[in-house]
């Protein structure tokens, strides 16, 4: 099985509000795949379908080679993990009696937990009720549980929305790692540096439809017009096409010294995205 | 059904009820009740229908009043949500909650019953008619846990169950003369049969409040097609 999600034609409407319109995409196993787009774009709508919670008005979905049939049963949910954009924990319970209730619920060992919590730097919070914790604290925990049942296959919905810039780090590398063992990603996120760093493909969801698709430094040469942009002693910036001709004008500033900075065209992907659908992603 | 998973979800909602204020409030009410009772008597035999009052209380304020406000909490915080991602089915969830209901109200009521006499209910009738009244009280708390989506708006929904399930032998209270209409609509109520019952020692009783159970379930389960198939 080379694909771990083939989603083809997929629509769904609310009540005569087309959230989706006809989205297509594949994840292939073992990947990490980001779905971005702007608020109300349809990816928590696109999420909810994969998992099962919503059923769509048309298209075909199969996610690790079950049918969307199959989506409710327990075999099909103990092989995926999901943090939705509104979950929520216990508030009263401690961190370690919620994320044994789920411990318990996917029939995973206990021993999970304090391995999850060192996951997310969340040691120190096992013992403390949940109402006693930051938001971003939340988030980790509510990760840990996503994580808990070593799925298959993870659906993060804006996962790092809610954190600081250094457990943001740490949470990227804890999902790299996951990934290296061989979990698929499927993520979704209005972070961009965010996208570029963890992502090996993007898809840009805007108008309900797939508007692009690619890894993302491909995309960024893609979209790049390889132009050189040179900034000189004396304040001037020069755009240089990246033209044979060119090399002699390149040369020459290199050549007397004038060269302050020169660096090659590449658009960030919210730029890309921008240039494509005419909308930031914020 | 899964026993680890409504094992799990027994374990986790006995601990958030003993944490939770506004619920643990409830068993204790029905004690309350029942120590100011078996003070005024002073040493005379309690009436049935004053113990009768008590599982009432017991029942609406504990049972349905506790189940309603536990999954309106799981609504309304969107805990619900994360258990039906997990392999845990609604049967699970609903079992595993209903479990430390009947824990609950077991201990509140025992504890009530012996402050005031438990002699008139060591029979197997009347234990089989409290059986059958407590999964009356409990299908009306799940069925309305259902569509509550606020702990707010459970008080709304409690306070008929508690009136005319709960509190039906007051109505003697109201001074409405035996052929009033409202005395005899009453009477066909499941507390008022199971007094009934003690008096006539009758199995009629018994059939009619399994009526009454067998109704509730079935308005359970008509809250639950509703709620579950439109998202
Ligand atoms: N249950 C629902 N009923 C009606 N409309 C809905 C429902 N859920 C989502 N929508 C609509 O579908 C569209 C897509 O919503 P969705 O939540 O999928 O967007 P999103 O891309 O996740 O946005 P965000 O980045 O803000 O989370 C929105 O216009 C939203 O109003
Ligand atoms: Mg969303």
């Amino acid at each position: 099985m080379e694909n771990a999600m083939k989603v083809t034609g997929l629509r769904k409407v609310f009540n005569q509000h087309t959230a989706i319109e006809d989205v297509s995409f594949n994840v292939k196993r073992g990947e990490i795949f980001g779905l971005l787009g702007p608020s109300g774009s349809g990816k928590t709508t696109t999420i909810k379908i994969l998992t099962g919670e919503l059923l769509q008005t048309s298209g075909d979905v199969k996610v690790l080679d079950f049918d969307i049939a199959f989506f409710k049963t327990p075999d099909f949910k103990s092989r995926i993990g999901i943090l939705s954009d509104n979950s929520s924990l216990y508030d009263r319970l401690t961190v370690y009696d919620n994320l044994k209730l789920f411990c318990k619920l996917y029939d995973a060992p206990l021993e999970q937990i304090d391995v999850m919590l060192e996951e997310v730097n969340l040691k120190d919070a096992r013992n403390k009720a949940v109402s006693k914790l930051s938001k971003g604290m939340k988030q980790r925990v509510l990760l840990a549980k996503a994580l808990i049942h070593k799925p298959d296959l993870v659906f993060l919905d804006e996962p790092t929305s809610a954190l600081d810039p250094g457990n943001i780090a740490h949470i990227h590398r804890g999902l790299q790692k996951l990934n290296e063992a061989g979990t698929t990603i499927f993520i979704t996120t209005h972070d961009m540096e965010e996208a570029t760093k963890l992502c090996d493909r993007v898809a840009f969801l805007d108008k309900g439809r797939i508007q692009e698709l690619g890894n993302p430094n491909a995309l960024r040469y893609k979209y790049s017009t390889h132009a050189f942009h040179v900034e000189t002693f004396d304040d001037k910036r020069l755009v240089i096409e990246n033209e044979r001709e060119n090399a002699d004008e390149i040369k020459e500033l290199i050549a007397t010294g004038k060269v302050k900075s020169i660096q090659s065209d590449n658009p960030t992907l919210g730029q890309i995205f921008l240039k494509i659908t005419g909308k930031e992603l914020v | 059904m899964h026993t680890q998973r409504i094992g799990a979800i027994f374990e986790k909602d006995l601990k958030d009820f003993m944490k939770n204020m506004m619920l643990l409030m409830m068993p204790i009410a029905p004690i309350l009740l029942s120590i100011m009772y078996s003070r005024l008597g002073d040493g005379e035999e309690i009436p049935i229908s004053m113990l009768y009052i008590i599982v009432g209380v017991t029942f609406s304020a504990v049972t349905s009043s506790s189940m309603m406000t536990m999954m309106a909490e799981e609504n309304e915080k969107k805990t619900l949500r994360g258990l039906m991602l997990s392999p845990a089915s609604f049967m699970d969830i609903i079992i595993g909650k209903s479990l430390v209901v009947a824990l609950i109200t077991a201990v509140s009521l025992a504890i009530s019953l012996f402050l005031m006499g438990i002699e008139p209910f060591l029979s197997a009738q009347a234990i089989i008619g409290l059986v059958l009244l407590f999964l009356f009280f409990l299908f009306l708390g799940i069925g309305i846990g259902l569509f509550a989506k606020s702990i707010a708006s459970t008080s709304a929904y409690i306070m008929p169950v508690m009136f005319l399930f709960g509190f039906t032998p007051m109505i003697e209270f109201l001074a409405l003369g035996e052929d009033s209409i409202a005395i005899k609509v009453a009477d066909a109520f499941p507390i008022m049969q199971l007094i009934n019952m003690h008096d006539t020692n009758s199995w009629v009783p018994i059939g009619v409040v399994a009526l009454w159970t067998i109704g509730a379930a079935l308005f359970t389960y008509i809250c639950f097609k509703k709620e579950r198939t439109d998202d």
